[in-house]
């Protein structure tokens, strides 16, 4: 079993868990009463609470609301489109015409996803000069991590740039496919032919589509229709690409809405329009018999079918392997986050692909202080789990990012909710860390500057002695800049239920179901509140105003939320 | 381990690299070392293994030829290779230059092949990447993972897998956590 790493995870506010919820997997509805707003504990096993905690580093903070934002307040809006493979950014219009696809050269294995190269078929020339360099030859696309090859489907190229192109117009086995501009070509030669009249129902126009062309074919069709069944518009519109129209669009809102409006237009032209009748006008006949598929299912067995997870990465749903084609990489996206509630941008990254840098970042992890829990004794138990009903010490390390000292409250329940509740005691629930200085600041006072070591000096000494290094209730264990560490007593509940009724807790009465998954780590859920008096001056008007200590405003700030503490598994007895 | 180091463990270089006595350094005077980077025990990079096709610049300085180009506070656990990636190129085998930025974790028993590694990358233990790889700043690769020969890791992205597909993205909290200087401070010549 993988070790234990204590955790800590932080509520995000926009998540409200004050509608009662019932257990996964729980046998009864145990109705919860609804409590008052106040009184109200947090429960990290409730199945929602899952979805509205974050480490810190995941979460944002708005600097206009004054609240942690989690990724689910937040809004997402795309910066630059790019390949992450060949790395270069699409815009945003060819994303929108081509699609999501990077329409360079880059491909996944269709068996494998690893990236793929394009190779020369070539043997390689016999000297390094320039008349061996060879300027015929085919290419083909190689996995270099399955050593599949596009030459198992019969796919060849003739240059090794612009495979996207290339691969547009090359069916599986080597058969040219045609591209749409082709299509459009011959349907129009197609209808000139058609307006003798001479059209021959189930001749060679009776061929198999693939997904693209059977979609053109299609919506030509129909768009003829259209602009044939309304030879005017409705509103006066000639134009074929009739349903675009508004004319059309108010006619399909008749349809449904059967209103005074649209509807007698509707009922005059619906009898016009016919359905397509063959492979040009996008009839596709489903085969019924499944023989075909069935013959080749029994030739190339097992390893000659597509699985699944390979079959979901192809837009045609094949399946065989022999139908699998290459991939094109999906286009990855940038993103800047804003606030839900203001609107106001919480990051935004740097517009170029390359770029890491980041024009906005606030981060909760610069705002809220971080809490690192400790065993105070090293775990007696080798496999470092808990000894039931033994108390156990933890340090909690509050380390504070701000630049002003911040008034800590942490509260929990005296008991730990669910089956297997165990005792939490915060030694010191009240204590203030200590404010932030600067990586300067720091820096100057490690390296003997006398004013800073002076000051941290005469700071400990005032407080030495609020009991350093001593688990004693209502006193820090340990303290230092911008730090302060307290004492968790926990008293970690036995898992067993076969103890004495008396023992006992009214959800292990209720339920006596075997141990669930996880139910032996031992969360504690912290309701933490936070005081500080901020700078209003130095926020707004930058490094002037922070000079100015008359005019000098400070803020009462809160802040107040659960987080919730992992702190070791409990052995099982 | 029967026998202590004389010594300490750690060879400290002028510009506070902390290599093992018991790594294996193959060809050092074609490694680079930015500085402040630690390579632990049994690690192996092969500095031998140097560029034998010409190379297209003609521009490019003949000094003396670089294999392995490491950055600054890189930290090289225990037992990982660092190998430059070679493959034939218009029928003559080479080696190409390994290049590696800075802030780069690579896990125990790891090997890289990689043609470049980006700043604030952390490689897991027993890892895998393959030939010619390229992996930007900021990436994440989780332990066990098998990066294929060739491929691209795009910024922010955690990858996974064999083969490798990236799985996640990096968080913006999560950035300040790749910067390694901790670590190199954190180990002691003992």
């Amino acid at each position: 079993m993988a070790e234990f790493k204590p955790y800590t995870y932080f509520q995000c506010p926009c998540s409200d868990n004050s509608v009662s919820v019932r257990e996964v997997g729980g046998a009864n509805p145990a109705g919860q009463e609804e409590t008052d707003e106040d009184e109200r504990t947090f429960d990290p096993r409730a199945p929602r609470a899952n979805y509205s905690l974050y480490p810190l580093e995941h979460l944002l903070y708005c600097e206009d609301c004054h609240q942690i934002r989690c990724p689910r307040c937040v809004l997402d809006e795309i910066v630059c489109w790019y390949c992450p493979n060949c790395l270069f950014e699409v815009p945003s219009s060819s994303v929108k015409s081509e699609g999501n696809r990077c329409t360079r050269s880059c491909f996944q294995c269709p068996i494998c996803t690893a990236p793929l190269s394009v190779s020369s078929t070539e043997p390689p020339p016999e000297g390094l000069g320039a008349e061996y360099a060879t300027v015929s030859g085919t290419y083909v696309l190689n996995c270099s991590y399955c050593l599949w090859s596009s030459k198992e489907i019969g796919i060849e190229l003739d240059k090794p740039n612009s495979v996207y192109a290339q691969l547009a117009k090359i069916k599986n086995g080597g058969e040219p496919l045609l591209l749409p501009k082709e299509r459009r070509k011959a349907l129009e030669e197609r209808r000139e032919a058609g307006e003798d009249g001479s059209h021959i129902p189930g001749s060679k126009e009776e061929q198999e589509l693939d997904a693209e062309s059977h979609f053109y074919n299609l919506k030509s069709f129909y768009q003829e229709q259209l602009s044939d069944s309304s030879p005017a518009g409705a509103l006066g519109l000639t134009g074929d690409y009739g349903y675009g129209s508004p004319g059309a669009l108010s006619r399909i809102m008749g349809l449904y809405t059967s209103g005074a409006l649209g509807d007698r237009k509707s009922k005059n032209k619906s009898g016009t329009m016919r359905e397509a009748h063959d492979a040009l006008e996008g009839l596709q006949i489903t085969p019924l018999s499944a023989s075909d598929a069935i013959a080749r299912l029994c030739t190339s067995g097992w390893e000659g079918t597509a699985s699944l997870s390979q079959r979901r990465e192809q837009p045609h749903n094949p399946r065989f392997v022999s139908d699998l084609r290459p991939v094109a990489n999906l286009l990855r996206t940038k993103r800047s986050k804003r606030c839900k509630t203001c609107r106001h941008i919480l990051s935004k990254p740097e517009s170029k692909v390359q770029k890491t840098h980041f024009r906005i970042r606030l981060v909760a992890l610069n705002y809220i202080p971080n809490i690192a829990i400790r065993a105070l004794q090293a775990p007696s138990a080798p496999s470092g789990l808990l000894a039931p009903l033994k108390p156990t010490q933890f340090l909690l390390t509050f380390s504070n990012p701000l630049f002003d000292s911040v008034r800590v409250n942490i509260a929990t329940p005296a008991h730990t909710p669910g089956r297997f509740g165990s005792k939490v005691t915060i030694l010191c629930p009240q204590f203030e860390v200590g404010a932030n200085t600067d990586v300067w600041d720091e820096a100057l006072g490690e390296s003997g500057g006398k004013a800073g070591s002076e000051r941290e000096k005469r700071r400990t000494k005032a407080e030495a002695s609020e009991g350093q290094g001593q688990a004693e209730a209502g006193k820090i264990w340990e303290r230092g800049r911008n730090w302060v560490s307290v004492v968790v007593e926990v008293v970690p509940a036995s898992l067993r239920l076969d103890g004495p009724e008396f023992l006992k807790s009214e959800e292990q009465r209720r339920d006596a179901g075997p141990l669930r998954e996880d139910e032996d780590v031992l969360e504690i859920p912290v309701f933490v509140r936070l005081e500080w008096e901020a700078d209003v001056a130095g926020e707004e008007g930058g490094g002037l105003a922070t000079g100015n200590k008359e005019k000098e405003v400070r803020e009462k700030r809160e802040l107040a939320y659960w987080c919730v503490l992992g702190v070791g598994r409990i052995a099982q007895d | 381990m029967s026998r202590k180091p004389a010594k300490g463990e750690y060879i400290e270089t002028d510009t506070g690299n902390k290599v093992s006595r018991r790594s294996q350094i193959i060809g050092t005077t074609n490694i680079i070392l930015g500085g402040k980077t630690v390579i632990q025990a049994e690690v192996i990079i092969r500095g031998d293994l140097l560029r034998t096709y010409p190379s297209s610049n003609p521009n490019e300085k003949q000094g003396t030829p670089v294999a392995v180009a490491i950055g600054r506070y890189c930290f090289f656990s225990r037992g990982c290779e660092l190998r430059p990636p070679g493959k034939l190129y218009k029928g003559s085998f080479s080696h190409y230059p390994l290049k590696i930025a800075d802030h780069v974790f690579v896990g125990p028993g790891s090997i890289i092949e990689a043609a470049l590694i980006g700043s604030h990358v952390n490689i897991g233990s027993n890892v895998v990447v393959g030939k010619f790889a390229i992996i930007k700043d900021f990436v994440k690769i989780l332990d066990g993972t098998v990066v294929p020969a060739n491929m691209v890791i795009p910024s922010f992205s955690i990858v996974a897998g064999r083969p490798a597909q990236i799985v996640g993205e990096i968080a913006e909290g999560e950035i300040e956590g790749f910067d390694l200087r901790e670590a190199y401070r954190a180990v002691g010549n003992s």
